[in-house]
């Protein structure tokens, strides 16, 4: 039953006034844009000369193209490591909160703060620890007798980058799990421990199907965010002629778009990534309805 | 008598049980006390070190010494100098700062009308604005950019804050959420006294969803002042009208392995959200934790 | 004495101007790349080209390479371009097909001594069939920058005329150490730059016989014969003797050669005056001659006018004063290029220059055994294809021959979508 005021009279005109600007981005800046998407993915067109019909060229250049193929792998790679990365340390640190100590809201501030930082200030100290020979990371490696590690290299970039983005989602994926755990109510533990259930039986048979549903969103959030990460990638990753060592689906798009100005291309990437969006957001919702347990 | 034998037995067997429980409780204290800390070293040691090279002399930024050798204030004058930081400071904050109340009004005009109002397709209206939020802002940049242009914005500061004004799904679905939470009684008793829907928005939602609206509103802050890819496309080097994430950029471009004077840019862009942090934390955190969905 | 000269200097401009004076004022943009200091050294020559113009005011526009192109291609975008602006020649033939650059031809014709004493080799980039569509500002040879007190510490020889490419090699790999011993290499013999062929890896190409490009710009050459032995020479110092510091390496200092970490690199006349102030002496040389002889690489800047430009006739009047004997040798003075006017080249201004007591001269011998860089259409694209595949192999992580076996392709891929 739906419940509300029912506008009377003038008010109608409130109601519309009230609405106008979210009709218009959604006329505008959402639906319209990805008409317009559409639209341009099958012209090419570099701003400077007039559009020129291309069908389903820009689609066709995108299969045989390897440097996209290459950003494909490349942020597939890393949603694969990046998402497992934040549930995992998040909910371990957010378990660790969970345990009734003092200070906790100390530490919950200490966790937040990469949060909070810009991702670009945040990824210029990073490429200052990560640094080559110079960096402190690779001091203390060597300082403990270890191997140094080119932190930034083209086959360790990726990883470096993903330590970087599970660093800065740490405190947000703590906040939403430890939301999930405070609401797992007491009784159920006192339960278990009367029937003598180990803490690690009690995490595995209770804490971990209760908190699916937090799971399940921050794997959304996860995914959606590893999918446009950019800034990172943009400060760590950067080359000298303006391209990146780990391009991602993003990063390729920009560069496409509005260092190459090939706005049918850039749109045609846009449109495969939405596309992969939704597939995997359909994946996730067919998933929940098999592992996340609901009371 | 046989009674009271077991009895005392399970008291004493009890006590045992409860000294155990006990130190394991105190080893589990311990165990999780300095796991905390390690991971705060982890979460902190970026911003200590980006204090400390901000602080050492150019000449002294390989030294690998927490505590800079001579502390020197040096770097933050070349920044000035290279950088119009305090441009780029006053751009960020005041996009920023537009795009806030952008969105405040925005989406609070919508989800008002959303919670309160009743009449038709409201359900369906209000379907299809959350389901963008499964549309990738990537989607969004080429024909945004296309139309600021034809706007003849290309090159202002407006595509940065203009958007803003569209409302949003992210904050109108929130502020709804909390818009619900207030009684119903609330605003008929009010249209009794003869207040028109604006009125009620304006006298009584507003001032009861403050909490929300400060979330949001922090959340909107952080997300504007951090972003890089915005400001990138549309002001990538004017640096009298850009944001402080391009400058950076633009300083770890211009001026390679000058760490010093970086890590000073670094520093000037993140003080100032940590210190308000420091005093809102809590409306800090309930922002991110609302947050996730989009990025 | 100096001022009064210059009062006069400024007198006799302004008297010459007063004939202009009538003609409506007009405002132009001139943009360009460069740092700060070029940019004072620009607006002494805009001041002195609109004391001798006063119905122009130019406004100069500086901004770093990196973003002034971005910025560029954006101000296009937008629809308001700068009237004159600087153009790399390598990028010429890119921005020449998109119709957004004025044909400067109709202008030539009426000024046939215009372009006298302009080096025919700077001029080759710009002329196209159906007209020129820009004029050389500036040229740009690569040398062989060394670090003297590096040498001397070693106990080498300067690097000189002699010198082949194996030379090059053995001296490097002496001059690479661990200087503070603690079992990281932290001086290194060679700094080059790995990424666009300008500054180190073309020459080597080059004086190995080797080709880049073919002559229409369709087939992507280097990794054919000769030029597959100069990437591997390239190779055994960067990779094998490791005597070049890796990318991830160079970032640490900005430029090794600068913060003195690196003894020896390959550059041209523009950083001269930011060299000026570095704290250990250093001096030029030829770059080393390989097995098919010697050779490097010749670039200019150039300058291009909008081809929508309202006031194409003050943006004209601007270039000419520029590429003028007067701007020119302004220009010199300050240190930064090489004058495109033979005979400012050739004079006191720029061979005895007091920024840098060093020999000016070798940049000007280059020329004679200089390639021009090459210009196309897609040139930044396939650029960066080739820089970012190669970047693995620097990095120690894939083989020059895999590297180059997977560039080639998709260069020629750049090439056929730019054709």
């Amino acid at each position: 039953m739906e419940t509300g005021l029912k506008p009377i009279g003038r008010e109608q005109w409130w109601v519309f006034l009230l609405l106008a600007p979210t009709l218009f981005g959604l006329l505008f800046g959402v639906f319209g844009s990805v008409f317009a998407t559409l639209g341009i993915s099958f012209f090419s067109w570099d701003l400077l000369t007039p559009p020129q019909w291309a069908g389903l060229e820009n689609y066709l250049s995108l299969l045989s193209d390897p440097a996209f193929g290459k950003s494909l792998a490349n942020t597939t790679l890393f949603s694969l490591t990046y998402v497992p990365g934040v549930i995992v340390v998040s909910l371990f640190v957010a378990l660790l909160l969970n345990r009734r100590i003092r200070g906790v809201s100390i530490f919950r501030l200490i966790y937040f703060l990469p949060v909070i930082s810009s991702a670009v200030a945040v990824g210029l100290v990073w490429s200052w620890i990560y640094a080559r020979d110079q960096g402190i990371l690779n001091v203390l490696l060597r300082g403990v007798g270890l191997q140094p590690v080119n932190w930034l290299s083209s086959q360790m970039a990726l990883f470096s980058v993903v330590i970087v983005n599970v660093w800065g989602a740490i405190g947000e994926g703590m906040i939403v799990f430890l939301a999930g755990l405070q609401a797992i109510p007491r009784d159920y533990y006192e339960a278990a421990q009367v029937d003598g259930a180990t803490a690690w039986q009690e995490f595995w048979k209770i804490t971990l199907p209760m908190i699916t549903p937090s799971i399940f969103f921050q794997a959304i959030i996860s995914t959606i965010n590893a999918f446009q990460a950019f800034e990172y990638i943009y400060i760590l990753t950067r080359t000298t002629g303006g391209g990146s060592s780990v391009p991602t689906v993003v990063f390729t798009i920009y560069r496409t778009g509005f260092n190459y100005f090939r706005m049918g291309e850039a749109c045609a990437q846009a449109v495969v990534l939405t596309v992969i969006i939704v597939v995997l957001t359909i994946i996730y919702f067919q998933m929940q309805r098999r592992w996340v347990v609901y009371e | 008598m046989n009674e009271t034998r077991t009895l005392a037995e399970t008291s004493s067997q009890n006590v045992s049980l409860h000294q155990d429980i006990r130190v394991q409780r105190v080893l589990a204290d311990v165990l999780t006390y300095a796991l905390l800390l390690i991971g705060s070293i982890a979460m902190v040691g970026p911003f200590i070190w980006m204090l400390s090279t901000s602080l050492k002399l150019p000449a002294d930024q390989f030294s690998r010494t927490l505590i800079p050798n001579t502390a020197t204030l040096e770097n933050f004058q070349t920044l000035w100098a290279m950088l119009p930081i305090n441009y780029l400071l006053i751009n960020s904050f005041k996009i920023a700062l537009i795009t806030t109340i952008g969105q405040i009004i925005t989406c609070g005009m919508a989800a008002f009308v959303f919670a309160v109002v009743r009449f038709r397709f409201r359900e369906t209206l209000f379907f299809v604005l959350l389901a963008t939020l499964m549309v990738p802002s990537q989607v969004t940049i080429v024909p945004n950019f296309i139309l600021f242009r034809a706007l003849g914005l290309y090159g202002t500061q407006a595509p940065l804050w203009l958007p803003a004004f569209w409302g949003g799904a992210f904050g109108t679905f929130l502020l709804r959420q909390f818009f619900r939470t207030i009684p119903l009684d609330l605003a008929e008793a009010a249209r009794v006294d003869g207040a028109s829907l604006w009125q009620i928005f304006l006298r009584i939602y507003l001032p009861l969803a403050r909490p929300a609206l400060a979330a949001l509103a922090i959340f909107i802050f952080l997300q504007s002042w951090n972003n890089l890819l915005t400001p990138l496309i549309y002001l990538p080097a004017d640096l009298e009208q850009t944001t402080l994430p391009v400058g950076l950029a633009l300083l770890q471009a211009q001026f390679p392995g000058r760490w010093t004077i970086q890590m000073a840019g670094a520093l000037v862009s993140i003080a100032p959200i940590i210190l308000v942090f420091f005093f809102a934390q809590r409306q800090f955190i309930e922002g991110i934790a609302l947050s996730g969905v989009k990025r | 004495m100096k001022k009064l000269l210059l009062a006069c200097v400024v007198l006799l401009l302004l008297s010459t101007g007063i004939s202009l004076a009538q003609d409506t004022p007009v405002e132009i943009t001139y943009m360009m790349w460069g740092s700060p200091e070029e940019l004072a050294v620009w607006q002494v020559i805009v001041d002195d080209f609109e004391a001798a113009n006063p119905n122009i005011q130019v406004n100069v526009d500086v901004s770093d390479w990196d973003s002034y192109w971005s910025r560029l291609q954006t101000l296009f975008a937008g629809g308001t371009p700068p009237d004159v602006f600087a153009m790399d020649a390598p990028l010429y033939r890119d921005w020449q097909s998109r119709g957004v650059l004025l044909n400067l031809q109709p202008y030539l014709d009426a000024n046939p001594t215009a372009l006298d004493g302009v080096y025919p080799s700077t001029l080759e980039a710009y002329q196209l069939e159906d007209g020129i569509y820009g004029l050389p500002r500036d040229f740009q040879t690569i040398v062989l920058f060394y670090n003297k007190d590096l040498f001397d510490a070693a106990g080498l020889d300067y690097p000189n005329e002699d010198w082949t490419m194996d030379d090059l090699r053995a001296a490097a790999a002496e001059l690479t150490v661990d200087v503070d011993g603690d079992g990281v290499t932290d001086q290194w013999g060679l700094y080059a730059d790995l990424y666009d062929m300008e500054l180190f890896w073309s020459s080597v190409i080059w004086s190995y016989g080797g080709e880049i490009l073919n002559e229409d710009y369709t087939q992507t050459l280097l990794a054919e014969g000769p030029a597959r032995d100069a990437w591997y020479f390239i190779n055994s110092m960067a990779v094998e003797d490791r005597s070049m510091p890796d990318p991830t390496q160079v970032t640490q200092y900005g430029d090794p050669f600068a913060a003195g970490v690196a003894a020896m690199t390959t550059i041209g006349h523009w950083v001269i005056p930011e060299y000026a102030d570095l704290p250990f002496g250093w001096d030029v040389a030829p770059m080393p001659s390989g097995p098919e002889g010697r050779a490097t690489s010749v670039n200019s800047a150039g300058f291009v006018v909008a081809a929508n430009t309202p006031n194409a006739d003050a943006a004209w009047q601007f270039i000419q004063y520029a590429i003028s004997s007067t701007g020119q040798t302004r220009l010199t003075e300050l240190g930064f290029a090489i004058p495109v006017l033979q005979s400012v080249a050739e004079s006191p201004v720029f061979l005895e220059q007091q920024t840098a007591p060093i020999n000016h001269q070798v940049f000007l011998d280059a020329l004679e055994y200089a390639h021009v860089k090459p210009s196309f259409r897609g040139y930044e694209e396939w650029a960066a294809v080739v820089g970012d595949g190669l970047l693995p192999v620097w990095n120690g992580e894939i083989s020059i021959d895999e590297a180059l076996d997977s560039i080639v392709p998709a260069a020629n891929d750049v090439l056929a979508a730019n054709q």
